[in-house]
This record gives C-alpha cells, structure tokens and sequence, in this order.
C-alpha cells in the first residue's frame, strides 16, 4: 500500500506522482485531496486509487484502466471521457459527471447533479440516489442507470443508448425523441450483475429502459416557437393592459 | 401602342431594392415549411472585407526585395506561449477543420495529402478523425468539440495541435448541422449515429459549461498533452476583445477566429448572415486585445473566414495574424462551385457527399496536387507583396505597409484611408 498526501501538491503534479507510486504498488490512498481539481487524469495503468475525501472538477478524467474511489463528494464533470476502469463515488456528484463517457465505469452511490451522462458515448453509470434535470441528454451510447428520482427533460435527444430509471413520475418528466420501453430479460439480467457487483440494493425487474425515437429522418422534434394566438386570447381577453403587467410571458 | 408592344417594356428584369431573387427564395421556402432554411456555404450578404485595404510598395523610402530571386522567408511557429512542441509549418495557411460527413473521404484525404506536399496542418473537423487523413497529413490539428463526435484520447494523442472548438463564423453560437442525406453507414458508425436523422449536434461542451471551467479543463488538457502540443480555441468573431481577453487567461497558445463570411456545410441563412462580426474587424480587434494585454508576441492568431489568395494573407498578416486557415478556398480548388447546396450531400464533383456514385468523381490525387498548387500559388502571391513591400519575411510585414480605401475600412482598422494620414475613429497604433 502506498500513500500520498496530497496537502501540499498542485493539481499540476499530482497526476505524475499517482503514476510512480501505482508502478511501486497497486494500491494507494490519497489523503488531503482538499477537493483538488483534476485528480487522476487520464490515469492508464492498473490499480486501485483511494482518494480520503471530496474532490474538485474532473475527478478521473479520461481515466483509462484504473479503479478510483472518491470516499465524499466530487465536483462538476467527475470522470468526463473517461476511457476504461471504474470511477466510485461514496457521496454525490456535481453536475455533468461522467459527460461524453466512452468507457468503463461510474458508480455515484449519492445522487448526481443535472446532465449526469450528457453526451455518452459508452460505458455505464449508475446514480444510486436522484439525478438533476436533463440527465442522459443527446447520448450516443452506453448505459446510465438511475435509482432514485429523475429530473425534468430526461433522455432529450438521445441519438444511441439507454437509460433505466424506476422513478414512477419520469413519464411526466421524459425530454423530447425519447420514449419509455419495457426492460428486456437479457438487460435485466445485466442489471442485476452490476447490482450485485457494486452491492447495489436494487432489482433489475423493477426498471424500465427510455430509449431513443429513431425512426424516420424527420420525427425529430426540435425546439419550436409555440405560436398559440387561441391560448393568448383566452388569457389575455380583451385587457391589453395585462400584456404590460407581464402576464404573457409568465 | 397595341398591347403586344406594351408588352416588351414590361419592367420584368428589374429588381425592386431588397425584394431580390434572394428574399423571395427564402420567403417562398418559410412559407412553405414554417420553419427556417438550412443551407451550405456561409453568408451571402456583402461584408467588407481585407480588398478594401491596400499595401504600400517601398520605393525611395524603402528597398524592394526581389520578386524571382531573393529569398523570402514563410514558415510560422504557432503556439509557442506555453506549449514545449509549437506547431511549425512552412506556409502560413492552414487548412480549416472540415468535418468528415460535410465532406467525403476522398475529398478530406485529398485535403490532408494536400497538407503533406506543402508542409501545413489540417484540422479534422467535427466527424472523427480519420485513420487515412492522420496518415496522409503532414500536421494534423484535433478539434475538441461540443459533440465530440468520433472523439476519445487516442485521437488527443494523434494531434501535433489541439482546437477547443467553441464557434464558427458561419453559425456562431449554433452547432454542428449534418443532414440526413449525408449520414451514410460508414459516417453513422465512426460518430455513433443512428442513420436517417437530421443531426442538430450538441451545442455546449458538457465538460466545459462557462470560462471559469475551461481554465481547469484547460490543465486538464495539457496533463494529457504532457505540456507538448500547442493549445488553441476557436471562436466565432463577435465579442472578438473581450473573448480574446478570456481565452488568454484560460491559458491558450493561440486562437482561432473565424469571421463571419466565413464557411460552412449546413447552416441556417440567418445565422450564416447575421451573426457575427466579418474577418477583418475581428482580427484587429484580436489583435488589440492581445497588445493591450501585452502578449501579442506569446499568443498566436489565426485567422480564417473569406481569405482567398495572397492579398489576403498578406494584409491579415500586416494587421498581426500568425497564419490564416481557408476552407472554402480548398474546396474550391478541388472543383467545389459555390453552390450553396452543401447540405443536401448532392455534390457532382464528389467533395461534399456521401454519395458512392458522386464520390468517385473526384479523384483524390489530382484534387490533392490543385490543393497544393492553390496553397503555393497564393504563399507566392503574398511573399510578392511581400517582398514588393521590401520584406524578405512574411512576418515582417506590419500595419504600417498598409492604408484602407474606403472610408469604412478605415474606421474598422484604425489603419489610415489612402490619400491621407487621416484615421477616422481609433488609431490602431498610427501616432495620436
Ligand atoms: C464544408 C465545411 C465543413 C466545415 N466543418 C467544420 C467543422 O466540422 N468544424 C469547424 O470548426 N469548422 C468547420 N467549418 C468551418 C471551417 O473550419 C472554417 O472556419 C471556414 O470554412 C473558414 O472560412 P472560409 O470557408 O471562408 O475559408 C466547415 C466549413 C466548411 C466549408
């Protein structure tokens, strides 16, 4: 076992240091990380890095091989491109973590701020507790598991992919080119594995998966001003007084 | 008169102001679809542009260097403020990131066997990187886009120089636009997309929401980078100063700026013609900002957006641009005609489509030589005025060989209207 106390180091140095100690041995503990920004980028060697505390932007950014475990919190983007290994977080994450993942995989046992998995490309990420709004926007691919409640525009644009929520309420909360679909016993299956592997307290049965509408080229629905002249009417009647108080624009 | 005769004077070829065949064409095309136009090739309003300067000749005052036979240094040095391997090329002009999708793969290797012949960098652009146009290129630029399309580390490893994409000229503030009919199988695979969508691709980086994150993302990208390969951004002409003034304390090497005639393979008409501010303004106010920061010397400009042939390159570097970067220009010399129907992948030259029948049409090697050739042909043409100006570097020419001609020019450059040593508005270094 090998320690680092990362106090008096700079984000700058950390990462080279990280690597000499995995080479002496597959196993080290980070302490100190005063929520550091960019700790374990683009790791690619094997081991297991123990980090004793919340960490700051980019935790295990384009990491490629190693197994990291944040004992707190992370901060914004934690494990953003990440290419292979595992990302742990005991606590939960900031927004966008695991945004444009391509490999691997990220487990957040507390709940994950908005845009959790924006742009995926591959690779899974389970959020034990909530996520924010727009979780799984415009992914290409891999997997993002939610446990808990989901946010607004989950899912929008999804081009490839999959997200498996049981939050009852998505239905009134799912983004745009996205529908809900039944959970096949093959992905079932696949869920309980990673359950089990992350001793996760959760039944692949009780999801369901929302996947991408791809059908036909033009069924995208994109943003569109709402032009509802009837709707004005009613509200306004016939007191234009009322669009001066702001009323049309909520 | 009989009728038949009234006829004949009908005013059928006369256009009544801004109700042009334009304006009409683009009002019968809503009222049909209810929604606004996307289309190739950029803006097609007027912009003023760098022909509105002129270069001073030495005469008396100055020693002209031989057109045929002294020699007249071109090869720039990009990215040198903190990377430890600047970009080094031979002929300041680079070709833009057209992404694989916009135009074929025979067009992008051509392109990139282009860049081997003459020494230069091309930029991948939004679709990935090829494994033939790594191969071909002589320097290859990665851009780091919002949508990350084809993206992973092995392509930050493959990059002599990276381009943190943040806007074009041609749709600043929108994103990637690929039509259906251009994602084909091979295109589908390499971005991870479904085939037969319109893609809208992704507007902001998710790993970078705001300037203060990209100064850590920024770290992050050298740590992957060892501090080696040249770091630039790339923006849109707007804000130009105030965005300059950003990204240097991100912590670039340089910065991209397109301006706003600048080119594209799908865009809606109204941000291709109305947002942004055109090239040449821009770069003066890039370069303003970097000299009022004190770091003209550290940073790098490119400059793209219109630049067509030695004039061009010529001015741009006057006024204080490293290099230029062309787009339309390279197409053009491999057969493009302008004819604003990039969108729509029905290209009878082969350049931008996905088309198998249409992509043979353009045969890589010949397309490749005239790329070549158009980037000699339009090196020689600025080290002509150059040397005319009686400078034996490129980068020896400086603002004051230049003097704009119009009244216009004069007031966005600061530089001096011909005929006068008059600047209206800021004197961009031209006394007080
Ligand atoms: C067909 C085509 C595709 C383009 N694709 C991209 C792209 O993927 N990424 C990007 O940053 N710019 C893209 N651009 C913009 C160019 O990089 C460049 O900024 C522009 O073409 C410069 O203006 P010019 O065409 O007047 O030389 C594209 C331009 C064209 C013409």
């Amino acid at each position: 076992m090998e320690y680092l106390d990362a106090l008096k180091i700079k984000s700058t140095q950390i990462n080279n240091m990280i690597e000499e100690k995995l080479i002496k041995d597959k196993e080290l503990i980070i302490q100190n990380p005063h929520s550091m920004h960019n700790i374990a980028t683009g790791l690619a060697i094997d081991g297991k890095v123990t980090i004793k505390g919340s960490t700051g932007f980019y935790t295990g950014g384009f990491l490629e091989g190693a197994s990291v475990i944040v004992e707190g919190n992370a901060g914004w983007y934690a494990g953003d491109n990440m290419m292979d290994g595992e990302l742990i977080i005991t606590k939960n994450a900031g927004c966008n973590a695991g945004t444009y993942l391509y490999g691997g995989t990220i487990v957040i046992r507390g709940s994950a701020g908005s845009r959790v998995g924006y742009g995926m490309k591959g690779g899974t990420i389970i959020v034990c507790g909530s996520a924010g709004r727009w979780a799984g926007q415009m992914t290409l691919g891999g997997k993002l598991i939610l446990l808990g409640k989901v946010g607004k525009q989950l899912g929008e644009s999804m081009y490839k992919g999959v997200i498996y929520i049981q939050d009852e309420e998505a239905k009134n909360n799912l983004g745009g080119n996205v529908f809900i679909d039944k959970i096949t016993p093959t992905e079932v299956d696949e869920l309980n594995t990673l359950f089990k592997k992350y001793d996760i307290d959760a039944k692949g049965e009780n999801f369901v998966a929302i996947r991408p509408m791809t059908t036909g080229r033009h069924t995208y629905v994109l943003f569109n001003p709402d032009l509802t002249p009837e709707k004005a009417r009613k509200e306004l009647g016939k007191n234009p007084k009322k669009l001066e108080k702001g009323v049309a624009y909520e | 008169m009989s009728n038949e005769n009234l006829k004949n004077f009908e005013p059928k070829d006369i256009q009544r102001g801004i109700w042009n065949q334009e304006t009409v064409s683009e009002i019968e095309y809503k009222a049909r679809y209810g929604k606004h136009r996307i289309r190739g090739c950029g803006a097609t309003r007027y912009m003023p542009t760098f022909d509105d300067i002129m270069i001073l000749p030495s005469q008396l005052s100055r020693m002209s260097i031989d057109t045929y036979r002294e020699p007249c240094e071109t090869r720039v040095v990009l990215g040198k403020r903190f990377a430890t391997k600047p970009l080094v090329i031979e002929t300041p002009v680079m070709i833009a990131g057209m992404s694989y999708g916009a135009l074929s793969k025979e067009a992008k290797i051509a392109l990139a066997k282009a860049t081997a012949l003459t020494g230069t960098v091309i930029s991948n652009g939004e679709g990935g990187l090829l494994p033939e146009e790594r191969d071909y290129s002589y320097r290859q630029s990665i851009q780091v886009l919002p949508s990350r399309f084809g993206f992973s580390k092995r392509n930050i490893e493959a990059a002599d120089m990276l381009e943190f994409l943040v806007g074009i000229g041609a749709k600043p503030g929108l994103s990637g636009h690929l039509m259906g009919n251009k994602i084909s199988e091979e295109i589908a695979k390499l971005r991870q997309l479904p085939t037969g969508i319109d893609l809208h691709s992704h507007p902001r980086h998710g790993d970078a929401f705001g300037a203060d994150d990209m100064v850590v993302k920024m770290e992050q990208l050298r740590s992957l980078t060892k501090g080696e390969v040249p770091i630039f951004i790339k923006i849109a002409a707007g804000r130009v100063k105030e965005d300059v003034k950003i990204a240097v304390k991100i912590g670039v090497d340089g910065i991209i700026i397109d301006g706003a005639q600048g080119g594209t393979g799908a865009a809606p008409v109204m941000a291709s013609n109305h947002l942004g501010i055109p090239t040449m303004p821009a770069l003066v106010q890039a370069v303003k900002a970097l000299e009022e920061m004190g770091l003209k010397d550290d940073v790098s400009i490119i400059v793209s957006g219109g630049i067509k042939d030695g004039a061009d390159i010529a001015k741009a570097l006057a006024i204080g641009a490293n290099a230029v970067a062309i787009g339309t220009g390279a197409m053009v010399a491999m057969g493009c005609k302008v004819c604003l129907k990039c969108h729509n992948g029905v290209c009878g030259f082969g350049i931008g489509t996905q088309d198998p029948d249409y992509r043979k049409k353009l045969d890589i090697d010949e397309a490749a030589e005239r790329v070549a050739n158009y980037i000699r042909a339009i090196t020689n043409e600025a080290v002509l005025l150059a040397k005319a100006a009686g400078k034996s570097r490129l980068k020896n020419l400086e603002r004051e060989d230049l003097r704009t001609l119009t009244l216009e020019a004069c007031a966005m450059t600061g530089i001096p209207l011909v005929g006068s040593d008059y600047v209206f508005g800021q004197r961009f270094g031209f006394g007080e």
